[in-house]
Order: structure tokens, then C-alpha cells, then sequence
């Protein structure tokens, strides 16, 4: 009862509806600091089960500062401190008895350039849950590296050649294998910082209808600087401007009819 | 000692020259109104004319004529000293210029003191035909580039032409350098090579080098001197592969734990006093593991019931590991923040530990450069000398046990080449082989390991 | 089409369990590498300890304070005053004299082993502060003498009183000797005069450093003047205007690998080129410079190339733009701005060649040359070669010096590279 307490308490400016029906993550008056700089200021925001957030807004707005809270990859940049509350079934994860190997683990993340490990594509499917301890044998591990790749639509692809390298595969095929590689340890929620700006506009198309597919699974938040992508890809859409959450809803009413000024200005490319 | 003065008199010419340039350019273009350089361009093309061509002369008579007079005095060395035996030149000039300089040893020969001192007018002759043809060049060159001077002469183009080809000269020092490495050891270890067969210097198992006298004194017996140069080499393996066995294992945990584990402070601190170690000289590396940790070492050993000799190899290679710590260290700290934050991130992400990064994550990709830095200091501990010199001793002793006293090949090179020696002797021949075999290693080695790095800089960046 | 992969709850159940074990790993090894750097610093610290712990006491030794009558027959058997008359004198003579009245030996025996206790230096002492003050001749004065290596050792109580008369280096009488002068309040222990100026001898108690010191700045002087210039002009050079091509990149590769090359090859090259082919005089500054310019060369050139380079286009740029030629642009813009990094690479570089011993051995300066040397063409030793000589003595003194001249070089090490760190962080700018 008192974590509800908790998530009740809190103000907020945004415009629009923060809350969701069935909430997976639950931010309270979120505020990021670098060192002594404010990088995004009392951000309240539900993700609701398998839902495609986007985060979108002009760049330096919070909006991937924001994303990264969720699985606190925060913690691995100098002088970098977080305040606020954010819940993860109804666990503040930024307390101090939480470790952030399991958070980790239920939490994925893909990155903006595709990062995969100098290793075999194989290995760096099968990395996460060898380091999670997850399998102990080598079937059950071919059998989550295959799934892993299935589901992220690169299987057919790679299939004959596990072993080569995964950088030596093409720009939208490495993304996918990060994908892969997040779903192989099995997590909950997939956070996605502009999985698609370094990728051509085929390569983009796969990964949108592959976020499709994985919704059925997955909360999946996305960060993105491309309005059509978010517009095409999510059901929600938060817009971040200078670190604030100015306006969130469902992604239709955002594009068609912002309330805010400065989402307008935005939508419309006035700001950008 | 009167050349010095040569040189400041070939100076003053020159300034001279630079100041007459300087003042009729000036004069040129108050007349005329115009010029093409400025007017110390043109000061400056005298000064380099007049300069130039007379320290060239004055070089090649500085130095030629010590040739020319060794060469000339064989006249003066009678037929009957020439055929004998232990007929040494180098020897014979030594006492000529002895004799020169006023120190007397003995009685010289009538025949020696008339070299002396034809010498010695020769070496008159050669001074006052420097000072006049230098400073006659410099009156010339400065002359003939004061002639050049008018109002469209590019005075700035030439002297620059004359500095970049100066500039370029300087840069085939270091390819002179090399080929006068590369010649000396090679002409030497060929005729080291025409005396003993080069398969018996890398396959044989004993080193035993002797002067050719002791070899003549050792009852008539031949072959009394063996020249086989595998136990200087494993001796250099054997106290390499101790300084390595220490070194990384040290030199890797520390580059690790500073570049990922220590805040900055930390390591702005540790990294500078770690570096201190590759910075003390080698031979006081030497004098500490001569007087220090050998006793301790052995000492140690006898606590333990084994026979340690005063110069172990084991002491030897355990200064030298200290000595490289830093080698390994500093180049796999670069080697490792060279691997791209967005692996880290890909690892973190999902849910690696720390330690988990590193050992499956950075460190199989940093794999390559961390092997580069480990065989340049490998390449490193082979070179070493002053450590070996003082600690590990020259007994050859074709050994495996680190507890015995084995040489390497750096140490035999300087025993053998300091001190007074004969060039033609096999002895002294063997030094250049050995110090062949050593460039040859050393340069594969350093190439073999810049490849692997640079190989892995590109797949980075 | 997920079932095949682990259910989510059942994978953070297991994730959960192992957490603490991989925790523990990893403080294991952050314990590892703080291990080892602290290993690494105890090494450091260890080898420093165990250089001052012998070092200090070198820079300090036994004098003996003697009333001697500086009798002035004696002392100027030619009664002008002159070098060769001083030292003809028989100074050594009236110590002794002085020495007997205090210790008051009997016999020819005892009076032979009592000549050991001064050091053979008493006369030249003595010689020497007549040139400086002749008034003193005829007084009686009290002066303080070294005491040999030998009794200082003993003073120092590293030749014990109680290890058998055979054994020892110094025997009973002696001792009783150095008994009486302790007991008269005439052994002082005081900072020695000869460590920083008395140049190379047998004789520890009166060996010192200034020949080698010397040694060392001549040739490290040669070695700055051939070396600077053409480090730099070299790197000018490749950087400014050397066309991109097959030379240049040998050039480029040539340079590298001299970097590497071992210390002791330029050695080498010394002794056959500069003494077997030109048939230049042996242990002489000129050719250790030479030396150890060709060896310092490499790094030279690197470290001006980076400084060089180091300077933004736009500054270059700014000159082009108003018309100044290649040259031009480089001399008056680029080089002014590169020269704390070109003389922090050539501080760095300089170190290392004050420290280098192996190429010089080669080139004949490790000869016992006691006179000081006044030119870059005189037989010298330097610094480094001066303790690898002393380290191979066997007297219990020089064991004491060696690590005073180990000291000696390290400040000196320490100090070049204070400079070259304050050069960096002070001159330099970051654009």
C-alpha cells in the first residue's frame, strides 16, 4: 500500500495523460543530473504492459537520459546522479537494495549503432545467458541462440554460418543480432535508443515490422528522432523539450491534434 | 681545437656576406622602388652560399685526412714490421699519436719517431689547407650569390629551395644510421662467418670464445675456442621468460584495475608512479639486483634447501620483470580504452558484472594489442643489458633451471667487445654475429607486434 | 512463438540466485588488480629503501682531527711554493708524526700498522691547503684527515670486534688504535668532501663522483646539439613537406624501428664506424654524444611529429590565408607553437640517454680515468659507466658511494623529468 502511496505522490506539468491501464514501469519525478547540470527535471510517465512507447523531441531534450534510467545504465557515466522514483512491478529500482545484474537482465537495451561483440554470432546470442548462468547444457543453448534469432527475424539469414563473426554482418543485420542478443536472457521490457538512425531505409522498414511482432511479448520504449517512425511503430508518444516531459498521449492525438504550444511547434517542424 | 676557430671565422665570413646582401638589396629597391623578396631573403641566399660549400669543405678535410695519413704512413713502416705475426696497425698508429701527444712509453724506434713526425707535418699542412680553402670557398660561394642579387632575383624562393633540401638531408640520418647498423654488423659477421661455420654458431652447444693467442698457448690443440650460440640464447629465453612471467601477470591485473576499476584520482596517481619504473636507468636495476635481491634470493634458497648461485638467472629475470611492468601495462591501458565504450554498454546492458565485461568482453577483444605489447616486451627483455651484465653473470652454461647461472647474448657482446680487442680475431668477430642475431630477432619481433596493434587500431576506428 | 525461449519469471529467478556468487567474482578481481599495483609500488619503494638505506650513509664518512706541525722544510723541500715542490714534500710524514703522539704506538711493528688508520690522501690534503693559504706554513694546526676504507667500515661496525683477529680486515692493534683516537674526541663523522668532488680512485674513502658528473654533461651536451637540431629538422620535415611516397614511408618505418633497436647496438655501431672506420680516439665524450644523439634520434622525431601535428589547420590555415609560403608558415606559426612538445619529447630523451651505460661501455668509457675532463676530446667516464664500475668493487665502501651515485643520478633523472612534465602541463596549449 505504501508503494501506491508512493506513486501518487508526485506533481507534474505534463499535458495529457501520463498514466497507463496496466502499468510494467511506473517513473515518479524522475530528475537527472550531470554533475551539477540538470539534464531532464521531474519526469512522471507509466509504460504500460506490451506497449511501443516512443520518446521523441529535438535533440539534448532527455528524451535518451530518460531511457537510460530504466535499466540504469546511468550508473556507468561519471558523476551522473539520478533522484526520483522509478517502479518496476512495484520495486523502486533505484533503491539501495536492488543490484542491477537482474535488473539488467529483465530490462534490455539496443543502441543507437549497432554494437555487437568481435565475437561468432553464435557467441553473442548465447553471451547473455551464458554469463546469467541460464542454461547448462549445450542443446538447450542452441535451442535459445535459434529462438533468439528466430524472433528477431534474422535466422533464415544466418542459420549456415554461426560461426563467422558477428561484424562482419551488414548494418541492419547487426542490429538485429543486438536484438537478439537483449531477447536471448528472456527480459520484460526492451528499451531502444534510435535503433534505426544509423540504418538505411529498407534495413529500418525490417526492424519496425520486426518491433511488431515483438510487442506481443514485450514493453518495448523507443527513443527516435524520426516522427514518422514513432508515429508508425508506437501506441504512445512522450514529447521531451529541454529535459522536460511537455506533452504525452496516444500517438494519434499527439500528431494530429498537440495540445501543447511547443509540441506543436514541433510536429509541425517549426523546432527541430 | 684550433678548428673551433675555423668554424667561427667560415661564421663570420658569412655574416659578412649576409650583411652586404642585406644592404644592397636595401639600395636596390630605394633606387629602383621595388624588390621581389624582402631584403634579409637576399641577406640570407649570400649567407647560405658563402656558408654552406665551406663547411662542406671543412668537414671532408677534417675527416679525411686522418684516413689519408693512416693510409700514407705505410711507407714509413718498415717491410720488416709489416710481415710479423702480431703485426697490428691500429697498434702502431696508437704509438705514433702517442708519440705525437708527448707521452713516451719506453724507447721508441728511430722508424716510429720519423712517422711521428712526418706525421705530424702532415697534420700541419692539413690544418693550414683547411683554414685556406675553407675560408677561399667561402669568400667564393659568398661572392658568386652577391652577384645573383637584382631587383627581380626570387631571393625568398631559393633560400627556401636551400632550407627544404637541408631539412630533407636531415631526415636520411636516420636511413644513414640504419645502414651504417646494418653494414657494420654484417660485413663483420660475414668474416666472422668465414671462420667459423654459421651452422656451428646457431646449432652448436658450447661458447667458449678465445683469443687467438690463448688458443695457440692451449698446447697446439685446435679447436680449443667453440663458438656455439645456443646457450647464450637460452639463457636469454630462460631470464625473458621469468621477467615475462612476472610482468604480466602484474602488468595486465594493474592496466585492468586503472582502466576500469579506479576512479580518476586513483589512476592519475598510480599510472605516473608506475611509470617511474621504466624510467630509472638499467644499470641501477643492475646494482640492486646484483647486491640486493640475489643475496636475498639465495639466502632464501638455502632456507629452502636449495643451491641458488650468487648470479641466478632468477635474479636477473625478476629485476627485469619489475623493469617492464610498465611496458605491459602502459601499452594494454591504451590497448584497453581503446576498445569502444559500445561494447561495454552492449555488455552492461545485459546485465554483465564488471568482471564479466572485462574478462569476456574487452579483454577477448583487446586480445590482439595486449599479444603486441607483451611480445615488444619480450623484444625489450631481450635487448636488456646492464641487468644481465651485473646480475646474471657469464657463465655459458647450457641450462633450463632458473636457479643457475646462465648468460645471454647482450652480455657477451659487451664482455667481449669492451676493453682493448683485436678485429681480427674470432673473438671479437663473434660479437657482431651475435649482435646480428639479436637485431634480426629484436626487428621481427618489433615488427610482428606494431603489425598486430596497428591491425587492431583499424578494426576500431 | 516465444515459447521456446525461457519464460521471463523463471529466468530472473535464476539470474537472481547466482547474483551474489558473480558479485563475489567481481571483487575478487578488482582485489586482484589493486594487488597487483600495489606489488608493483613495493617493488618501487623497495628498490628505492634499499638504495637509500646504503646511499645516505655514502655521502657521509670518518675524518680524524690531527694537530699537525706543517714544519716548512718539510713540507717545500724547494722552498718555492710550486706544484712539484708541494708534492714532493713529505706531508704524509708529519701525519703520521701527529698520529703517533696521540695514539703513542711502540715499536716498528705497532708504528706500521698505525699508518693504515689515515687514507693515503693525508699529503695531497695537506698540499693543497698550503696553495690555497701558504700563511699556514710553520704553524701547528689541527686538521681533519679521511681514515681509510677500512677503519670507517669497522666504525660503521661492519667489521665487528668480535669476528677472529684472521678474519678480519684490520687486526687488533689497529682497533686498540682507533680506540685511543675515539676515546680523545678526535673520530668525527661528518659529510664527506670527496663524494661530489673527488673524481675516480682506488681507494674508496676518497673516490668520488665530479669526473663522471663532468663526463656525463659533455656528453650529454654533444648529444643535445647533434640531436635536437636534427630530430627536429627531420621532423619538420615528414610532417610539412616530405610528397607522400615510397622514401617517406621507409623513411617513416626506418625510424620506428631504430626506436627498438637494443641500446647496446648503437654501441656497436660506435665502436665500427666512428672507431674502426673514421679511427676516432676511444672513451671520449664526443663519441658517447654521437652515440647516444643517434640512439635518442628516434624519439626526438616521434615527439616532435605529435607536438607538430598537434597544432590545429585552422592556425595554419590563418597564415596560408594571408599569403605566407609553406615555409614561412611553419617557422613563424607552426614550430613556436610545437616547441614545448618538441623539448618535452628531447627532455624525456636526454633522460634516458644520462641513464644509458650498455653503448658507452662499448665505445671504451668505461676506462679508470681519474683525471677530470676539461673537453668533449678527453677520455671521460660518466655517471652510469661510474657505478657499474664501483658496483664491481668489492671494498664495503663503494658499496656505500655506488648507491650515493645511484641517488646522485636519480635526482638528476628526477629533476629532467619534472621539467619535461611542467613543459606539458604548463606550456603546452590544448586547442
Amino acid at each position: 500500500m505504501e508503494m501506491n502511496e508512493d506513486k501518487k505522490d508526485f506533481k507534474t506539468n505534463t499535458v495529457g495523460d501520463i498514466f497507463s491501464d496496466n502499468p510494467k514501469i511506473v517513473s515518479r519525478n524522475v530528475s537527472v543530473y550531470y554533475n551539477d547540470k540538470k539534464a531532464i527535471s521531474d519526469v512522471s510517465l507509466d509504460i504500460g504492459s506490451k506497449e511501443i512507447i516512443s520518446l521523441i523531441g529535438p535533440s539534448g531534450c532527455g528524451k535518451s537520459t530518460f531511457l537510460r534510467c530504466f535499466n540504469r545504465m546511468n550508473d556507468t557515466i561519471d558523476g551522473c546522479k539520478v533522484e526520483g522514483k522509478i517502479f518496476l512491478d512495484n520495486e523502486n529500482i533505484y533503491d539501495e537494495m536492488i543490484d542491477v545484474v537482474p535488473l539488467r537482465a529483465k530490462v534490455g537495451m539496443v543502441f543507437q549503432k549497432p554494437n555487437p561483440f568481435p565475437k561468432s554470432i553464435y557467441d553473442n546470442v548465447a553471451y547473455g545467458p551464458r554469463i546469467h548462468g541460464l542454461v547448462d547444457n549445450k542443446k538447450d543453448m542452441d535451442n535459445i541462440v535459434e529462438m533468439s534469432l528466430k524472433n528477431a527475424g534474422l535466422w533464415d539469414e544466418v542459420k549456415d554460418r554461426l560461426d563467422s563473426p558477428g561484424t562482419g554482418l551488414s548494418g541492419g543485420q547487426q542490429q538485429r543480432l543486438c536484438i537478439a542478443r537483449a531477447i536471448a536472457v528472456s527480459p520484460e521490457i526492451i528499451l531502444m535508443d534510435e535503433p534505426c538512425s544509423a540504418l538505411d531505409p529498407i534495413a529500418t522498414a525490417k526492424i519496425e515490422e520486426l518491433l511488431q511482432t515483438l510487442a506481443n511479448d514485450y514493453s518495448i520504449v523507443i527513443v527516435t528522432h524520426s516522427m514518422q517512425q514513432a508515429a508508425r511503430v508506437s501506441q504512445r508518444t512522450a514529447y521531451f523539450h529541454l529535459g522536460e516531459l511537455v506533452e504525452v498521449g496516444y500517438t494519434k492525438h499527439i500528431f494530429t491534434n498537440p495540445t501543447d504550444i511547443k509540441t506543436q511547434n514541433y510536429i509541425t517542424g517549426r523546432i527541430g | 681545437m684550433t678548428l673551433i676557430y675555423l668554424i667561427l671565422i667560415l661564421l663570420f665570413i658569412s655574416l659578412c656576406w649576409f650583411y652586404l646582401g642585406n644592404n644592397s638589396a636595401k639600395i636596390i629597391k630605394t633606387k629602383s622602388g621595388r624588390l621581389h623578396s624582402l631584403a634579409h631573403y637576399y641577406g640570407l641566399y649570400v649567407l647560405l652560399y658563402s656558408f654552406l660549400p665551406s663547411f662542406f669543405v671543412f668537414i671532408i678535410i677534417s675527416v679525411f685526412d686522418d684516413l689519408l695519413f693512416s693510409f700514407l704512413i705505410n711507407d714509413y713502416i718498415p717491410d720488416n714490421i709489416k710481415i710479423e705475426p702480431d703485426y697490428n696497425k691500429t697498434i702502431i698508429l696508437a704509438q705514433i699519436q702517442n708519440l705525437i701527444d708527448g707521452i713516451n712509453f719506453g724507447n721508441p724506434s728511430d722508424w716510429i719517431i720519423l712517422a711521428s713526425e712526418k706525421m705530424q707535418e702532415w697534420f700541419k699542412i692539413s690544418t693550414i689547407s683547411n683554414y685556406c680553402f675553407s675560408i677561399l670557398v667561402a669568400i667564393i660561394g659568398g661572392y658568386l650569390g652577391f652577384k645573383n642579387i637584382d631587383q627581380d632575383f626570387r631571393s625568398r624562393n631559393s633560400v627556401e629551395k636551400i632550407v627544404i633540401f637541408l631539412l630533407a638531408l636531415s631526415s636520411v640520418i636516420a636511413i644513414l644510421t640504419t645502414i651504417g647498423i646494418i653494414f657494420s654488423v654484417i660485413f663483420e659477421s660475414l668474416r666472422f662467418f668465414a671462420i667459423i661455420p654459421a651452422s656451428e654458431f646457431l646449432f652448436g652447444l658450447t661458447w667458449n670464445p678465445q683469443f687467438e693467442g690463448a688458443e695457440r698457448a692451449g698446447s697446439g690443440q685446435e679447436g680449443l675456442a667453440s663458438y656455439g650460440s645456443v646457450p647464450l640464447f637460452v639463457g636469454t629465453l630462460l631470464i625473458s621468460f621469468i621477467a615475462i612471467c612476472i610482468a604480466v601477470p602484474v602488468g595486465l591485473y594493474s592496466a585492468i584495475y586503472l582502466s576500469e576499476y579506479s576512479s580518476k584520482k586513483e589512476r592519475s596517481f598510480f599510472k605516473p608512479l608506475l611509470e617511474i619504473l621504466a624510467g630509472i636507468p638499467t644499470v641501477v636495476y643492475g646494482f640492486f639486483a646484483a647486491l640486493t635481491v640475489a643475496p636475498m634470493l639465495r639466502s632464501g634458497g638455502s632456507l629452502l634447501g636449495l643451491d641458488v648461485a650468487s648470479e641466478s638467472a632468477l635474479a636477473a629475470g625478476f629485476v627485469m620483470g619489475i623493469m617492464i611492468i610498465p611496458f605491459v601495462s602502459s601499452l594494454s591501458d591504451d590497448v584497453i580504452n581503446a576498445v569502444p565504450q559500445s561494447l561495454r554498454d552492449a555488455g552492461y546492458a545485459l546485465g554483465s558484472t564488471k568482471n564479466e565485461v572485462i574478462l569476456k568482453v574487452i579483454l577477448p577483444a583487446a586480445l590482439p594489442g595486449i599479444i603486441g605489447s607483451i611480445i615488444l616486451a619480450v623484444s625489450r627483455a631481450i635487448g636488456e643489458t646492464m641487468i644481465v651484465v651485473m646480475a646474471a653473470g657469464l657463465a655459458a652454461n647450457l641450462s633450463f633451471n632458473p636457479l643457475d647461472a646462465v648468460t645471454t647474448v647482450t652480455a657477451q657482446i659487451v664482455t667481449i667487445l669492451v676493453g682493448d680487442q683485436e678485429f681480427e680475431s674470432a673473438k671479437t668477430l663473434s660479437a657482431f654475429a651475435l649482435a646480428l642475431t639479436l637485431i634480426v630477432i629484436t626487428l621481427i619481433l618489433n615488427f610482428y607486434a606494431l603489425y598486430i596493434v596497428k591491425k587492431y587500431r583499424e578494426q576500431y576506428e | 512463438m516465444n515459447k521456446s525461449l525461457m519464460n521471463a519469471k523463471d529466468a530472473e529467478l535464476i539470474v537472481k540466485s547466482s547474483v551474489l556468487k558473480r558479485r563475489r567474482k567481481d571483487k575478487r578481481l578488482k582485489f586482484y588488480g589493486r594487488s597487483t599495483i600495489f606489488i608493483a609500488l613495493s617493488f618501487l619503494v623497495f628498490l628505492f629503501y634499499s638504495i637509500f638505506e646504503k646511499g645516505i650513509p655514502g655521502f657521509f664518512q670518518y675524518y680524524v682531527t690531527l694537530d699537525v706541525n706543517l714544519d716548512q722544510k718539510r713540507l717545500d723541500p724547494k722552498g718555492d711554493l710550486s706544484h712539484e715542490s708541494l708534492y714532493n714534500g713529505d706531508g704524509r710524514g708529519l701525519v703520521l708524526e701527529a698520529l703517533y703522539k696521540v695514539i703513542k704506538p711502540k715499536g716498528r711493528k705497532e708504528k706500521k700498522s698505525a699508518k693504515k688508520i689515515i687514507s693515503s690522501n693525508a699529503d695531497v690534503r695537506i698540499a693543497k691547503m698550503i696553495l690555497n693559504d701558504p700563511s699556514i706554513l710553520g704553524k701547528t694546526i689541527p686538521i681533519t684527515f679521511a681514515v681509510d676504507d677500512d677503519i670507517d667500515s669497522f666504525l660503521r661496525g661492519y667489521i665487528k670486534r668480535d669476528t677472529p683477529e684472521s678474519d678480519r680486515r684490520i687486526n687488533d692493534k689497529v682497533i686498540n688504535f682507533v680506540d685511543i683516537l675515539v676515546k680523545e674526541n678526535k673520530v668525527i663523522y661528518k659529510f664527506s668532501d670527496y663524494i661530489l668532488t673527488g673524481s675516480a680512485s682506488r681507494s674508496p674513502e676518497i673516490a668520488g663522483i665530479k669526473g663522471a658528473l663532468i663526463g656525463s654533461i659533455l656528453t650529454l651536451v654533444v648529444c643535445f646539439f647533434l640531436s635536437f637540431p636534427l630530430g627536429v629538422a627531420t621532423a619538420v620535415y615528414l610532417e610539412g613537406f616530405a610528397p607522400k611516397n615510397k622514401i617517406t614511408e621507409i623513411i617513416e618505418i626506418n625510424i620506428n624501428n631504430l626506436a627498438a633497436v637494443p641500446s647496446v647496438v648503437f654501441g656497436i655501431l660506435g665502436l665500427a664506424i666512428f672507431i674502426g672506420v673514421f679511427g676516432m680516439p676511444r672513451s671520449i665524450p664526443l663519441i658517447g654524444g654521437m652515440v647516444l644523439a643517434i640512439m635518442t634520434l628516434p624519439t626526438i622525431i616521434i615527439s616532435s611529429r605529435a607536438a607538430i601535428s598537434a597544432v590545429p589547420p585552422s592556425i595554419k590555415d590563418a597564415a596560408y590565408g594571408v599569403g605566407a609560403s609553406k615555409l614561412q608558415t611553419l617557422m613563424h606559426h607552426v614550430i613556436p607553437l610545437a616547441i614545448p612538445g618538441m623539448l618535452t619529447g628531447t627532455i624525456i630523451g636526454m633522460a634516458r640517454a644520462l641513464g644509458e651505460t650498455a653503448p658507452l661501455l662499448m665505445i671504451g668509457m668505461v676506462a679508470f680515468i681519474v683525471d677530470i675532463p676539461n673537453s668533449i676530446q678527453e677520455p671521460a667516464t660518466v655517471l652510469p659507466v661510474q657505478i657499474f664500475m664501483w658496483a664491481d668493487f668489492a671494498e664495503r665502501m663503494f658499496i656505500n658511494k655506488t648507491s650515493s651515485a645511484t641517488i646522485i643520478l636519480l635526482v638528476f633523472l628526477i629533476l629532467m623529468n619534472a621539467i619535461a612534465v611542467f613543459l606539458r602541463n604548463k606550456l603546452e596549449r590544448r586547442w
